[in-house]
């Protein structure tokens, strides 16, 4: 052994031991633990009494279907989303208890439930599997689904590499999730301090399982950035110039070169960490001639354009979402796409201001202020055009349409403090405070807001069916209600100087502001209850919700043109791209006929279990690191090593679709569609069957072949 | 100014790629490959940053000076040995553009060979190291200087292990497209780690010889 | 022009003090530290808040107006005309990218100027202070250890925990250093945060202008302790600081480097009424400090510490009784 470990170590279980499971004897998590594993249990049963194992292995663990990755990237997504959202609830309930000397404290903690070694893991899993695995699953997968049909291909670049990052990222998440209930998760914040992530001031197995899903998670996207940029620049179908692209993809092009090259500085980051924790190197120690500064600069190199990483395709979703819903052409195409590129190429400049009291020299600090208040010029043209987009519209709230304005007024406040803390002075007062806090949740919730928005959005395109209405409104006014009861006593508290990650407040004064954020939870809790019944809801009543390729009737750009749900191959016959909104100009000169005819033979990728394996490996390869158990560790990297080599053996990886199978599929649809036509069941349940849209004028064609949605247009 | 003035004439519009003959499928892999070795660069770059800042006198506690065991006559003798195996790697191309499977599997052979002398002579000087008590475990500077080095070191056995598959592959298949685009991915790579190499030589040997 | 400046600046500072009145006027003004600043540096930086948020309003507010205007407009049914292709316009680009490039400019400026007098390295308006008094700033030396503040007063010999004493209107200056990780000093009411890191000094400085007490505590994560890792900041008299300081001086506990060590040690002060106080410091501690962690010298935490914080507080207190601290 390189490093000295504190605690017990065996060749066999490495530092696992019956102590360190912790759900067999931490309170919490022995209901937490039986409520899991109760719903595991009903799954798996579900699974085996509707005999859909093989449904489930065939369709969904081994496909490389790009919308069916996306979908289990967004399902990944939700599910740590409501983790993330129980640890939230946690934190806000202990800082609602322990306030001020005399609050009781349970649980062996002195004040409140919650004592710092469990809260400091709380906060920590709360933000990383926010922003790891919860925000970038999301986006991952909305990418995944949107630009590979916005761009009228077929698949994307590498669809096996697709699933491999998939699986890589939903390891890294069963890592997470595993640390609840084995071991325990790291205790010092989701991005890590030096030198308290060293072995003397973490000596647990925290810091391990932290760093490796990490790792998962960056080795995950990074390869999901390869297959999209790949995707963009050489898979757009023919006479889509680059200033045709759709802006969401464009967004996507800006967003993955981001993350193409910043998650490799954060994977030396971690692995430096790695090399301290497990061959007692030097890099960030504070004595020996390392440098925890090192840490600081390394890993907020990533993590400043990995905040840009999950915004601009929240601005790309937003910029789909408010055309769409006024009727009318982004307003500044070009503007837009030069500010995307922008905001991508200044967050690589604005690192810095993440450790500003690191007591740099002011000219350093100086420097970098300016550059953090750079990115508020093309975040405030982006605002301009969205609201000169709707400017001479005709601006319809339907559900999509009301995130992405609830995105664009949280920007506004969220942009606005973020100026607040690039502005270095101010910065000083509140810098690892509260207000800050506040700031980036503002941020994140443009975020949120804008998948909310997406899924909406895109819901009926995947499923052929729209989302209803009610619930979704319910849900949508608890969460604004909810954001303004929690974020604003934030703000209040962050500029009365409290800081974050405290498990006990010692002054009563901040109270009341304490209280009202509980009521914000309880409020966001009840917004969880109203999405829930959305869901369900839209699931019961679907049949009455069908709609065709133009699922919103003012749909602008080339995923319109495809049946809803796609087809596994996307399109019968590649599209052949005459303008910017394809779709809009299609419709304003009579050109919506779907169905070409003529069918060519399809060629598509086959599917594979071989990423499922491999991410299985690769979750088995960390856990064994992280409990230092090393013949897992070497037969885990053999097993990928030769998984590897030997799937590169394999020729037999496509197949083709006959031409009377895509026919008979393509007619299998539109009948479908018609069907609703016939019965007279509306489209949607948001206005009148065939929505007056921005092309009324040209003559319906008439029905019969086309009918998949050119018949309602 | 219209969002629609950029596009061609609807009466005369193509609106599908009928017979499209699909992507590239040799272009799109070795694309992807690039964008590869743009995130190896950046986790270069992330090293070389790191060494740069931990090599301070501060960051050389404990462990003597680098001028007193750094050698960069051995660095010099493994870029002759890397360089040839590049050059014969380069030949193997030229063998596969004319067809030959002979000439491809020798050259092959042959840079593989080179790779392994380049590997052993890097153990050699490392282990030596080791020796002297000059390990990671020293400080901050060494820490840095020695991830460099094996970080390197392993793209080397990843890429003569990358090529005994090859070789496997090209007695399986002959020269299919699979085959031909993961040649043509090698020679990137085999060129990509050369060219860090000469960084290493620079930044970690020389520099250090004067530190 | 420099007329017209001040004149924006003036209705700046107005209206974000109006915004921000409104925004306070319905919650007690109690507790919120960062708007009642009570010394030089958090006075400065409080008035360079004002102007960046007046700033900022001057567009935010527009803006937002702007874009309810052109929702309600144009909603669908609305009177707003309708023109679907309408997607540029020169006029709007230059104004939309000049409005924030031009805000951002001024913010810049305003931004690099305030960096610069409140510099915690050698803050203007501290080193102006210093100019016109003459005095000689009190210099006080910060150790931060796993969970406590030790504050040395070189000049005096003497060393308090938890506690800092400084007399009114005079600059003090701080050298500070950690024990085992990062932490980060603050006084929100006197002064911003600098980081106090192992093996590294960082400086800060300040000037209290009235009496009184304001709270301190470390910003940073620290570990299991941080929450009861805050200090008193007591501004008193000059006269009274020297007397404050000459009955700690008769306090009979010294602490040498070897004391050092045993205090250094991982220490969560909960519920302490009362902190160690030393009548006499060894010269030199400082230093001694910075040195003894650039070599490799660790305090380590022990696994899973405060899974159970009630039982650990029962332990530390055995061992405190025991001379183990």
């Amino acid at each position: 052994m390189l490093v000295h470990l504190q605690g017990s170590w065996s060749p066999a279980l490495g530092r696992l031991c019956m102590k360190q499971l912790a759900f067999l004897h931490v309170p919490i998590l022995e209901y937490t633990f039986a409520v899991v594993a109760l719903l595991g249990l009903a799954a798996v049963g579900a699974v085996t009494y509707f005999g859909k194992w093989k449904y489930l292995w065939r369709e969904w663990l081994t496909t490389v279907d790009h919308k069916r990755i996306g979908i289990m990237y967004i399902i990944i997504g939700l599910v740590m989303l409501l983790r993330g959202f129980a640890d939230a609830v946690m934190i806000r309930l202990q800082q609602d208890m322990a306030i001020g000397p005399h609050s009781p404290g349970y649980m062996g903690a002195v004040h409140g439930y919650l004592t710092p070694f469990h809260i400091g893991q709380i906060f920590s899993a709360h933000g990383m599997i926010m922003i790891v695995f919860a925000a970038t699953p999301l986006l991952v997968g909305l990418m995944n689904i949107i630009v590979p049909i916005q761009i009228g291909a077929r698949d994307m670049a590498y669809p096996y590499l697709n699933a491999l990052g998939l699986w890589l990222t939903g390891g890294g998440a069963a890592l997470v999730m595993l640390s609840l209930f084995i071991g325990n998760f790291a205790h010092g914040g989701w991005y890590g301090f030096l030198p308290y992530f060293e072995l003397p001031y973490s000596p647990g197995v925290g810091v391990d399982y932290w760093m490796w899903a990490f790792q998962l998670s960056a080795i995950g996207t990074s390869l999901g950035s390869i297959n999209l940029i790949a995707t963009i620049v050489k898979m757009r179908a023919p006479g889509m110039t680059w200033m045709r692209l759709p802006i969401f993809t464009w967004a996507s092009l800006s967003t993955n070169l981001i993350a193409l090259t910043s998650f490799p500085v954060l994977m030396v980051a971690l692995a430096l960490v790695g090399m301290d924790r497990y061959l007692g190197t030097h890099f960030y120690t504070a004595g020996m001639g390392g440098n925890l500064m090192l840490y600081n600069d390394l890993f907020w190199i990533w993590g400043h354009p990995e905040v840009y990483f999950l915004i601009l395709p929240a601005f790309g979703i937003m910029s789909e979402i408010i055309p769409t819903f006024s009727e009318k052409t982004l307003f500044g195409y070009a503007t837009m796409v030069i500010a995307s590129f922008a905001i991508g190429g200044v967050s690589w400049g604005v690192w810095l201001h993440h450790f500003f009291t690191m007591a740099a020299a002011p000219s350093v600090n100086s420097f970098y202020s300016i550059t953090t208040m750079l990115v508020g010029i093309p975040t405030g043209v982006k605002i301009f055009n969205w609201i000169f987009t709707m400017y001479r519209g005709r601006v319809r709230f339907e559900l999509p349409m009301m995130w992405a304005l609830l995105a664009l007024s949280l920007l506004i406040v969220g942009g606005m403090t973020g100026m607040m803390n690039a502005f270095a002075s101010n910065d000083y007062m509140w810098h690892n405070g509260i207000f800050v806090v506040a700031h980036f949740h503002m941020m994140v919730l443009v975020i949120a807001s804008s998948i909310f928005g997406a899924v909406e959005y895109w819901f009926p395109k995947l499923f052929g069916f729209k989302l209803e209405q009610k619930w979704g409104k319910w849900f949508f006014w608890f969460m604004v209600l909810g954001t303004g009861f929690v974020f604003v006593p934030m703000f209040i508290l962050g500029l009365a100087g409290m800081t974050r990650r405290l498990d006990y407040i010692p002054y009563t004064a901040w109270g009341p502001y304490l209280h009202l954020e509980m009521v914000g939870i309880g409020l966001y809790g009840a917004a969880l209850l109203f999405f829930l019944a959305h869901l369900y809801v839209s699931l019961r009543d679907r049949e009455s919700r069908r709609v065709g390729a133009d699922a919103w009737g003012t749909g602008r750009s080339v995923e319109w043109m495809t049946h809803s749900p796609v087809p596994s191959y996307n399109f019968a016959l590649i599209p052949h791209i005459n303008a910017r909104d394809e779709w809009a100009w299609r419709k304003d000169n009579g050109l919506t006929e779907l169905h070409p005819g003529d069918y060519e033979p399809i060629h598509m990728p086959k599917n594979t279990g071989v990423p499922l394996v491999l991410g299985a490996f690769f979750f088995t390869l960390a856990f064994g690191l992280t409990w230092r158990i090393w013949w897992l560790t070497a037969l885990s990297t053999a097993a990928i090593v030769i998984m590897i080599i030997v799937r590169s053996f394999d020729t037999d990886t496509d197949m083709t679709i006959p031409p009377n199978e895509v026919e008979r599929t393509e007619k299998r649809r539109s009948d479908r569609a018609s069907d609703f036509i016939a019965t007279g069941v509306p489209p949607y349940a948001g206005g009148p069957v065939g929505t007056a849209t921005a092309y009324q004028r040209l003559p319906e064609p008439a029905g019969g072949t086309g009918a998949s949605s050119g018949g309602r247009l | 100014m219209s969002a629609h003035s950029t596009a061609v004439d609807p009466k005369s519009a193509s609106l599908w790629a009928r017979h499209y003959p699909g992507h590239d499928v040799i272009g799109t892999r070795t694309f992807g490959f690039w964008l590869y070795m743009l995130t190896d660069a950046m986790v270069y770059a992330a090293l070389f940053a790191s060494l740069v800042v931990l090599s301070h006198a501060s960051n050389m506690v404990g462990g003597p000076a680098p001028s007193e065991f750094i050698n960069p006559r051995v660095a010099y003798e493994e870029t002759i040995a890397l360089f040839a195996s590049v050059l014969t790697y380069g030949l193997a191309m030229v063998s596969l553009k004319k067809g030959s499977r002979r000439g491809v599997t020798g050259w092959i052979l042959l840079s593989a060979l080179l790779g392994l002398v380049y590997l052993g002579l890097s153990v050699a000087d490392n282990v030596n190291l080791f020796q002297h008590g000059i390990t990671p475990q020293t400080n901050g500077f060494l820490s840095a200087f020695f991830a460099i080095i094996i970080y390197h070191a392993v793209h080397i056995v990843v890429g003569v292990a990358w090529m005994l598959v090859m070789l496997l592959q090209i007695a399986k298949e002959g020269f299919s497209q699979n085959v031909v685009y993961r040649l043509i991915n090698l020679r990137l790579f085999w060129h990509f780690q050369a060219v860090i190499w000469v960084f290493v030589f620079v930044f970690v040997y020389l520099q250090g010889v004067v530190l | 022009m420099k007329n017209s400046w001040k004149k924006v600046r003036h209705g700046a500072t107005l209206l974000a003090v109006g915004a921000l009145g409104l925004f306070l006027s319905g919650c007690s003004a109690r507790g919120i530290y960062l708007m009642h600043p009570e010394g030089a540096i958090s006075k400065t930086s409080f008035h360079y808040f004002l102007l960046d948020v007046g700033i900022m309003l001057l567009i935010i507010v527009p803006t937002t107006l702007l874009a309810i205007w052109a929702t309600m407009r144009y909603r669908k049914g609305g009177h707003g005309a309708y023109q679907p292709q309408w997607s540029h316009s020169t006029a709007i680009e230059i104004v939309v990218w000049g409005i924030p490039l031009i805000t951002v400019g001024v913010l810049s400026y305003l931004s690099v100027k305030a960096i610069y007098a409140v510099n915690p390295y050698n803050p203007e308006v501290i080193a102006k202070a210093e100019k016109k008094a003459g005095s000689t700033p009190l210099e006080v030396d910060v150790i931060a250890t796993d969970w406590r503040w030790l504050f040395v007063y070189p000049q005096q010999h003497i060393a308090t925990t938890n506690q800092l004493v400084v007399p009114r209107g005079i600059p003090v200056r701080f050298r500070l250093t950690s024990t085992s990780v990062v932490n980060d000093f603050i006084i929100p009411q006197l002064v911003g945060m600098i980081d106090v890191m192992p093996g590294m000094r960082t400086k800060q400085a300040l000037i209290a202008d009235h009496r009184g007490n304001y709270l301190g505590f470390s910003a940073d994560y620290s570990g299991a302790g941080l929450s009861w890792m805050h200090f008193n900041t007591h501004v008193v008299g000059k006269r009274k600081f020297q007397a404050w300081v000459s009955s700690i001086q008769k306090t009979p506990q010294s602490l040498s480097y070897k004391g050092f060590n045993r205090f250094a040690r991982p220490y969560i002060p909960v519920g302490q009424k009362t902190q160690p106080i030393f009548g006499h410091v060894k010269p030199g501690l400082f230093d001694f400090v910075v040195r003894e962690v650039m070599r490799g010298k660790t305090w380590n935490t022990p696994m899973n510490m405060t899974e159970n914080m009630v039982a650990y507080l029962k332990k530390q207190s055995k061992l405190q009784k025991e001379g183990y601290y």
